[in-house]
């Protein structure tokens, strides 16, 4: 008989017998799931994280969520306010690898700090808000607001988006604010706001679960939205038929009743096929477009070219696919459309979202359980950011600045003359910054020499400023241009609310002490603006919110008290008793009756040829986020992810002499990087995928700025690119 | 769609009506009458295999509560000496080859099986030991969960969180009788398995046999290299 004896199967030192439970949100990407933070408090470092029943989530995460926390923690943190020295002028980019590309000699990480930090000084926070404020108030003064702009964050919570936006409008005197969201669905929401009137999702994913079919298109739910991806996953596995559409294949195709891989660019003619079929064969609901679309007689006109067989040769797809495609959600009873950067980030990326609308408006796919619009939002709050009026043609709630009436409302809440004018985007500010147009910018969160198309562009950009002010959790990139840097708080320092994909307001909760002498966002906002002449001064992050709340429409009914643990969907009528709304636009659209915009295809703006063979197709990976600055800093993350590649399809491969694990240099007209293949089968021939995130193989270096002409979104979908076999570059681990 | 049947029976005396189709362990949950279980969890599809969660309706055998639907005129008891005592023999023979150190009681803080053993007071197992500790193998392949064989009692909640929620379908079981084993894909080692380490099934086990590991520090040198 054996002897048991409890005390030894426990270890008394364990430090969650002690631990501090947080509810919070995850800090990553627009699902927006809930969770709780285990927290030492003696240690200030969280333990571990767990699920919580949100409505997004239902405990379920992923690997970002549940094991890539520990960024915050990370020793590289700011701690303190710094000022570039005086001998580290004309500005400049101060790394090797920054300076110069992928050519560096060292290959990976982050940024140098021991190359970086020598050039900065430390200062305390009086002499650096001081001199911050003053020089953009000096370069307001001599040239007017337009010569400053900012980039606020889809990272940063609504009230950091919303003072952001009114510091720059109230404060700067310009429309010149923008944020990542540019970067994303801008051309979506574009669409959105023409054809029904708001940029926001009809129906929440979970939503699915009611669907006869799905359209899957442009998006890689699998790695990008995991969690959302698991309740398709679940649909599919209770009867929902999806149709996955991708030139590159998704692991979700795998749960798909159809998958369909067109080629890159050739989105507009698949779903003008599409529809031309179902007009054609009468799977569309009359009844619907007689009482809640215009321009359908219109679009049917300009559709009836595109018959399966002229849609076959443009898409590269079989006729009978498109017909089956046609009919499978045509005849479906409730449908949903479910859309990512594939669709958007193209320079007819408003076009696509345009024909994606149209499908859903004919087949009478709106306003019922399992149907609807859902462009699936990246960041946590790329849906709050651009409510609070991170955007620079609209103040928050999407109310035009160009209208005299509301201009008149925002001049009387905020006490000060505002711009009538339209504001730059963030690809139009960075020209702008090289044309010498505009000449100082904040910051907050932005890493734009990383995230935005063609960097020896954006190096210049930056290099040109004036003026660049940085706020940021660490040495970025973008902060190696700075004048000031501004140490900030990370999401596990700070409340804020978050506005998820699915349109739920939720809080996130502090679970850490921000590190050394590191401030909250929305106070630094607050302290520029007080020291350039603006007071802005609220007791409380509530306060803040509260203000924001009362200019808009869709927030004025909700509060801190009544959003509690798991938040609410908005618009949300009656929140003492309503969780808000699942399903949105029952009876009729903001605009009244929905407007189909008709769109015909158009070539992309850099075809593959002789001299660039190749389609690049950029995106993201399951373990990292965007530029890498917080995942390349979380070891989980880092360790199962550590490097960047070109994926290449084997017949491509076999021609250039390329194996797996090999070195190859992918050069465009814009520039080249170095970097590992993969061979995979998940492309197309005749086209390649190389994630964003990685610095030393910077994806972006390569991209094409061409936007599109509404949307103002890069097409960082689709360059032309060339590949060569090269030898592994000098201090690289073999393979 | 018209009403839903009701079925009315006790639970340790109380008079319950619930839906029918409602399990045994849901109904006594909405008495507030709570059941110990392992192998189960309101977000997953039951299986009853851990028989932790068994009642006496007054048949030859008792019922597993988690899958035992709910019907008319039971009396269920839920909490009798000879139920517990059922109890506290399987959580014995669940302890006889636990390793001494439960990982989760070291990270999470949180393992199942002994905090039935607290509740039980169980002071001695009276069996022999199974295999010797760490018989039955250990895998720290993965960046971010530990797996500990001689922790796991094949409940297969990981397996359901794996396929069922995350729809991942990595994990499955391996092996016949005492060399019966969860594994990853074709028996591949945790991390060079199509896991995508969403730790569902770390969150969902009941033991020490699916832990995080510990999330290191990361020391970097302030020169920004990682490794």
């Amino acid at each position: 008989m054996k002897a048991f004896r409890l005390e030894d199967t426990q270890n008394p030192t364990t430090a969650t017998a002690k631990v501090k439970r947080v509810d919070s949100l995850c800090p990553y990407c627009g699902v927006g799931c809930a969770l709780t933070f285990s927290v030492d408090e003696t240690s200030n470092r969280i333990v571990d994280v767990q699920g919580r029943d949100g409505a997004a989530n239902a405990e379920r995460l992923c690997v970002k969520g549940r094991y890539g926390f520990d960024y915050a923690m990370h020793p590289q943190r700011l701690t303190q306010p710094l000022i570039r020295k005086p001998g580290s002028y004309p500005k400049g980019a101060l790394s090797a690898i920054v300076k110069n590309g992928s050519r560096a000699r060292k290959a990976g990480g982050l940024v140098d700090y021991d190359e970086v930090m020598p050039h900065f000084r430390e200062a305390n926070w009086d002499e650096a808000l001081d001199l911050a404020a003053g020089r953009l108030k000096q370069i307001r003064d001599v040239h007017g607001g337009d010569a400053l702009a900012g980039f606020g964050s889809a990272k940063g919570s609504n009230e950091e988006a919303y003072l952001f936006q009114k510091l720059v409008r109230a404060a700067f005197g310009t429309n010149n604010v923008d944020h990542c969201t540019r970067l994303c669905h801008a051309s979506s929401v574009a669409a959105l706001l023409e054809g029904i009137g708001s940029g926001a999702v009809t129906n929440v994913v979970r939503d699915i679960e009611h669907a006869d079919v799905a359209i899957v298109t442009g998006c890689n739910p699998t790695e990008n939205h995991p969690v959302a991806a698991t309740f398709m996953k679940d649909a599919a596995a209770k009867g929902t038929k999806l149709i996955v559409i991708n030139p590159r294949r998704p692991q979700i195709a795998d749960f798909a009743a159809m998958y369909l891989q067109p080629q890159p660019g050739s989105d507009v003619a698949l779903y003008n096929g599409l529809m031309q079929v179902m007009i054609a064969e009468n799977l569309i609901d009359r009844d619907f477009i007689a009482r809640r679309v215009d321009g359908f007689e219109e679009l049917k006109e300009i559709v009836a070219p595109y018959t399966p067989e002229r849609v076959a040769k443009l898409t590269g797809l079989p006729a009978q696919d498109i017909v089956d495609a046609a009919r499978l959600f045509g005849r479906a009873k409730a449908a949903m459309i479910f859309w990512g950067m594939g669709i958007s980030q193209h320079t007819f990326g408003t076009d696509n979202a345009r024909c994606l609308i149209a499908l859903a408006m004919i087949s009478g796919n709106v306003g019922r359980p399992g149907t609807g619009l859902h462009p699936l939002r990246g960041q946590n709050n790329v849906q709050g950011a651009s409510d609070a009026g991170l955007i620079p043609m609209v103040y928050p709630d999407y109310q035009s600045v160009k209208d005299p009436k509301i201009q008149t409302k925002f001049e009387k809440y905020w006490g000060v003359k505002l711009s009538p004018k339209i504001g730059l985007t963030v690809t139009e500010i960075i020209g702008a910054a090289l044309a010498g147009s505009v000449k100082g910018m904040y910051m907050m969160g932005e890493n734009p020499f990383l995230s935005d198309p063609d960097i020896n562009k954006v190096r210049k950009a930056l290099s040109a400023l004036e003026f660049l002010l940085v706020q940021d959790i660490f040495l970025t990139e973008t902060a190696e241009f700075a004048d000031v840097i501004l140490p900030a708080s990370s999401f596990m320092e700070k409340t804020g609310t978050y506005t998820n994909t699915d349109r739920r307001v939720q809080i996130g909760r502090p679970a850490l002490a921000a590190p050394g002498a590191a401030r909250q966002d929305w106070e630094l906002i607050c302290e520029i603006g007080n020291r350039m002449g603006f007071p802005m001064k609220y007791a409380s992050i509530e306060a803040v919110f509260d203000e924001f709340a009362a200019c808009t429409k869709e927030y004025k009914t909700l509060s801190y008290d009544n959003l509690g643990a798991y938040g609410k969907w908005y618009p949300c009528p009656d929140p003492k008793t309503s969780p808000g709304e699942r399903i949105v636009f029952g009876d009729s659209f903001p605009l009244g009756k929905a407007k189909l915009v008709p769109a015909r295809i158009s070539a992309p703006n850099e075809m593959p040829d002789d001299a660039y063979p190749f389609v690049l197709n950029t995106g993201r990976v399951l373990q990292h986020w965007h530029t890498g600055s917080m995942t390349r800093r979380s070891h989980a993350l880092d360790a199962i992810e550590p490097e960047a590649f070109v994926e290449i399809h084997p017949l491509d491969a076999a021609k250039l002499k390329l194996r797996d694990g090999d070195w190859s240099q992918v050069e465009s007209r814009r520039g080249e990087i170095q970097l590992r293949v993969r061979v995979r089968d998940r492309m197309s021939p005749g086209a390649v995928f190389i994630p964003m995130h990685f610095r030393e193989a910077a994806a972006n270096v390569l991209t094409d700025p061409a936007i599109d002409p509404i949307g103002k979104i890069p097409t960082f979908k689709f360059c032309a690119v060339r590949i060569k076999r090269i030898d592994a570059p000098p201090n690289t681990a073999a393979s | 769609m018209s009403a839903t049947k009701l079925i009315k029976l006790t639970i340790d005396g109380h008079d319950v009506s619930v839906p029918e189709g409602t399990t045994i362990w849901d109904a006594a949950r909405q008495a507030g009458i709570e059941i110990p279980v392992l192998c189960h969890s309101p977000r997953l599809r039951p299986v009853g295999v851990c028989r932790m969660c068994v009642v006496d309706i007054g048949q030859r055998v008792m019922a597993a509560s988690c899958v035992r639907p709910c019907e008319d005129g039971m009396k269920v008891d839920a909490s009798s000496p000879k139920v517990q005592r059922h109890r506290k023999v399987l959580t014995q023979l669940l302890l006889s080859d636990y390793p001494e150190n439960s990982r989760r009681e070291q990270t999470t803080g949180d393992d199942q099986l002994l905090a039935l053993a607290r509740r039980f007071g169980i002071d001695q197992i009276p069996f022999a030991e199974g295999a010797s500790n760490g018989a039955r193998g250990r895998d720290a392949s993965s960046a971010v969960i530990d797996v500990d064989h001689q922790a796991c009692i094949l409940c297969d909640k990981c397996m359901r969180a794996c396929n069922e929620l995350q729809h991942n379908d990595v994990i499955t079981r391996t092996g016949k009788g005492y060399g019966a084993r969860i594994a990853f894909d074709l028996d591949a080692p945790m991390g060079s398995s199509t896991c995508v380490s969403c730790g569902e099934c770390m969150a969902v086990c009941p033991t020490g046999a699916l832990t995080n590991k510990l999330i290191v520090p990361v020391r970097a040198n302030r020169r920004g290299s990682n490794r």
